[in-house]
C-alpha cells in the first residue's frame, strides 16, 4: 500500500513534468498528429492496391500506426527525462528515501502508461473527428487505450533500463532515429503482406507487429487485419520483459555505487 | 556507541585508477550536536556524505548512521536521515509545494499529512507565499531553503547538510544559519561539510577537518584554535623610543615577543586572556608612562589551524572573506 502511495506520486510527477517541458510534450503528443495527417492525406491512394485490406475507412487502418507510435515516443521520453534526472542529480533525492527501489522503476513506467492513455484518447478522438469509424465500438476503443498503455510500458522500460545503465542523456536523445525504425520495420501505416520480402522477414521478429495488428483488428472488427490476444501478448510480454531489465539495471547501478 | 548519531571506523573510499577519496576516517557525531565538516574541494567530504547518505558504497570500513549499518541497513539509515546534497537538483519545473507532498509521499505520508505537512514546512522556511511557483523562478537562497524543507519533511534524526550556502549571499546565509541552530535547538543531530570557516565557527559544536580523505584535526573551534597558539595583543606606540618599557611593563600579562627591527614602534604579547586583556595592558602601560596609539587583538582562526595541520591554506576562506567584505 505504501509502495503504491510512492508509485503513483513519482507517476504523477513524471506526468507533470512531461505536461511541462515543452520539448517532451511536442514529440509525444503533436508528431504523431502530424505523421498522421502526412500518411492519411498523402498515401490513402494504397488503398486501391491489390492486396490492401477491405477497411471501411483509411484513418481506421492507418491510427493504430500512430497509437504505437505515440507508446515509442511515451517511452522514450520517459527514458530521457529518467536520464536527465540521473545526470542533474534528482535521481540521487530519489535514492535518499526510504522506498522500494523497484518503485523508483514502475512509478516511472506508471507514469508512461497514464501518458500513453491519454495519448491514445486523443489520437482515436482526432482520427474520429476527420472522419475515422470504428466498428469495433466503445468496447474495442478502450481496449486499444488499455493496449497502447502497456505498450509504452514495454517501451518505456528499455529506455528506462538504458537510462539506468549509461546515466547518459544525450545517449537517449539520440535514440530518436531508432524508434522510427521499430516503427516502420512494423506493419504500422501499411499492410503487412504488402511490404517488402526483407522488411516483411523482419516485422515477423518485431514485437510492434503485433500490436499494431491486434489494434487493428480491434478498431475494425475485422478478424483478418490481425489478432488482438497476440497483441496483448506481445505487449504485456514486452513489459512485464524491460520492466525487469530495467529493475535490473537500477540493481547493477546501485552495486556499482 | 548508543550516544553516536554517526560513527564511521576506518571507512575508505577507492575509485577508479586506485584514487583514495576516503583513506581511513574514523569520526563521531554525537547525537544533538552540530558537526562541521570542513575541508577544501576534493578533500573528500562530499564522498564522505554519499556514504553516510547511502549513496556511496565504502570499499571497506564501517559506517553508522542512527545506529544502522550504511551498507547492510540502508533502509533503516534512510528512514532515519534527512539529505541536502549541494548537487542535487531540485526539479525547477515542480513547484515547491509538489515538491514537498511528493517528498512526504516518498516518507510515508498520507495525501492529507503531506499536504499539512508541506505546508507547515513551507511556512517554517518562509517559502508560503511562493509555494505555487515553479521552483525555476525561485532565487539560489529559496532553492536551498526548500531543499532544507525537503529534507525535514520526515522529521529526520541525522540532518546531513552538504556545503548549503555555497554560492548564497549573505542575507540568504544567515537566514539559512538561523534554521539550522533553530534543528539544533529542537535536538536535531546535523552533520554540516563546508568549506567555509565562518560557517562552522558560527553553527558548529564540533569541527572535524578533513584534507586528502583523512581527518587530521577535531575538537571544538575554541579547542582548535587553542592549539595552535594564544592570542596576540599588539600594542602600538606613540613613541618608538619607550618600547623597552613598554616590554617591561607588560612582562607580567603574558610573553612578550622578542623585538622587531622593522616595526619598532610596535610590542606583542602572547596571552591567553585574548582580549579580556586589553584592560590590564592599557593599565600596566599607563602606570609607566608609555603612551599608547592603539592596541588589536589577534586571535588564531580555523585556517591557522588548518595551516597548522595541513601546511596550507583552507580553499573557500579568503572567498569567504572577501564575500563578508562585499556585505
Amino acid at each position: 500500500m505504501r509502495e503504491g502511495r510512492v508509485v503513483a506520486a513519482l507517476g504523477r510527477r513524471a506526468l507533470t513534468v512531461q505536461f511541462r517541458r515543452a520539448q517532451l510534450l511536442m514529440p509525444t503528443f503533436v508528431l504523431p498528429l502530424i505523421l498522421l495527417a502526412v500518411i492519411a492525406s498523402g498515401t490513402s491512394a494504397g488503398q486501391g492496391l491489390r492486396g490492401f485490406p477491405d477497411v471501411g475507412s483509411f484513418l481506421a487502418f492507418v491510427v493504430p500506426g500512430t497509437v504505437v507510435q505515440g507508446t515509442l515516443l511515451a517511452g522514450l521520453t520517459s527514458g530521457t527525462a529518467l536520464a536527465g534526472d540521473i545526470e542533474f542529480g534528482f535521481f540521487d533525492r530519489l535514492l535518499t528515501a526510504p522506498v522500494h527501489r523497484t518503485s523508483l522503476v514502475l512509478g516511472r513506467l506508471f507514469g508512461t502508461f497514464v501518458l500513453a492513455l491519454l495519448q491514445s484518447t486523443l489520437f482515436l478522438l482526432v482520427a474520429l473527428i476527420f472522419g475515422a469509424h470504428y466498428p469495433g465500438g466503445p468496447l474495442a476503443v478502450v481496449a486499444t487505450i488499455g493496449l497502447a498503455g502497456i505498450n509504452a510500458v514495454g517501451m518505456g522500460g528499455i529506455t528506462a533500463a538504458i537510462a539506468l545503465r549509461t546515466g547518459s542523456l544525450s545517449l537517449l536523445q539520440s535514440l530518436f532515429p531508432f524508434m522510427f525504425v521499430m516503427l516502420f520495420t512494423a506493419p504500422a501505416f501499411f499492410p503487412q503482406d504488402l511490404l517488402s520480402p526483407v522488411l516483411h522477414d523482419i516485422s515477423l521478429y518485431n514485437p510492434l507487429t503485433y500490436v499494431v495488428e491486434g489494434v487493428r483488428a480491434l478498431l475494425n472488427d475485422d478478424g483478418s487485419l490481425g489478432n488482438p490476444w497476440e497483441g496483448l501478448a506481445a505487449a504485456c510480454g514486452l513489459a512485464v520483459a524491460t520492466t525487469a531489465i530495467s529493475t535490473l539495471a537500477l540493481k547493477e547501478r546501485l552495486r556499482r555505487l | 556507541m548508543s550516544h553516536a548519531a554517526v560513527e564511521v571506523e576506518a571507512l575508505v573510499r577507492e575509485f577508479k585508477g586506485g584514487i583514495r577519496a576516503v583513506d581511513g576516517l574514523d569520526l563521531e557525531v554525537r547525537a544533538g550536536e552540530i558537526y562541521g565538516f570542513l575541508g577544501p574541494n576534493g578533500a573528500g567530504k562530499t564522498t564522505v556524505v554519499r556514504i553516510l547518505t547511502t549513496l556511496l558504497r565504502p570499499t571497506s570500513g564501517r559506517a553508522l548512521v542512527a545506529g544502522h549499518d550504511v551498507v547492510h541497513d540502508g533502509d533503516a539509515v534512510r528512514r532515519a536521515i534527512g539529505v541536502a546534497l549541494q548537487e542535487a537538483a531540485i526539479d525547477p519545473l515542480m513547484t515547491g509545494r509538489e515538491l514537498l507532498r511528493m517528498q512526504g509521499a516518498l516518507h510515508g505520508l498520507r495525501g492529507p499529512e503531506a499536504k499539512e505537512r508541506a505546508a507547515a514546512l513551507l511556512e517554517r522556511v518562509g517559502l508560503t507565499e511562493a509555494g505555487d511557483r515553479r521552483v525555476g523562478g525561485y532565487s539560489g537562497g529559496m532553492r536551498r531553503r526548500l531543499d532544507l524543507a525537503l529534507a525535514l519533511v520526515h522529521r529526520p534524526h541525522v540532518l546531513f547538510l552538504d556545503e548549503p550556502t555555497t554560492g548564497l549571499d549573505p542575507t540568504s546565509r544567515a537566514a539559512l544559519w538561523r534554521e539550522v541552530r533553530a534543528l539544533h535547538e529542537d535536538g536535531t543531530t546535523v552533520f554540516l561539510t563546508t568549506q567555509y570557516l565562518e560557517e562552522a565557527e558560527q553553527l558548529a559544536d564540533r569541527v572535524g577537518i578533513i584534507n586528502r580523505g583523512n581527518l587530521v584535526a577535531e575538537g571544538t573551534p575554541a579547542s582548535l584554535k587553542e592549539r595552535v597558539g594564544e592570542p596576540t595583543v599588539h600594542v602600538e606606540l606613540a613613541d618608538p623610543g619607550s618600547a623597552a618599557a613598554a616590554r617591561a611593563a607588560l612582562a607580567r600579562l603574558g610573553t612578550v615577543e622578542p623585538a622587531n627591527e622593522r616595526t619598532p614602534s610596535r610590542v606583542a604579547l602572547r596571552t591567553a586572556a585574548g582580549r579580556a586583556a586589553i584592560g590590564p595592558v592599557i593599565r600596566a602601560l599607563d602606570d609607566h608612562s608609555v603612551q599608547v596609539e592603539f592596541v588589536e587583538v589577534e586571535t588564531p582562526t580555523l585556517d591557522d589551524v588548518f595551516m597548522a595541520v595541513t601546511g596550507s591554506h583552507l580553499e573557500g576562506a579568503e572567498r569567504a572573506e572577501e564575500e563578508a567584505e562585499a556585505a
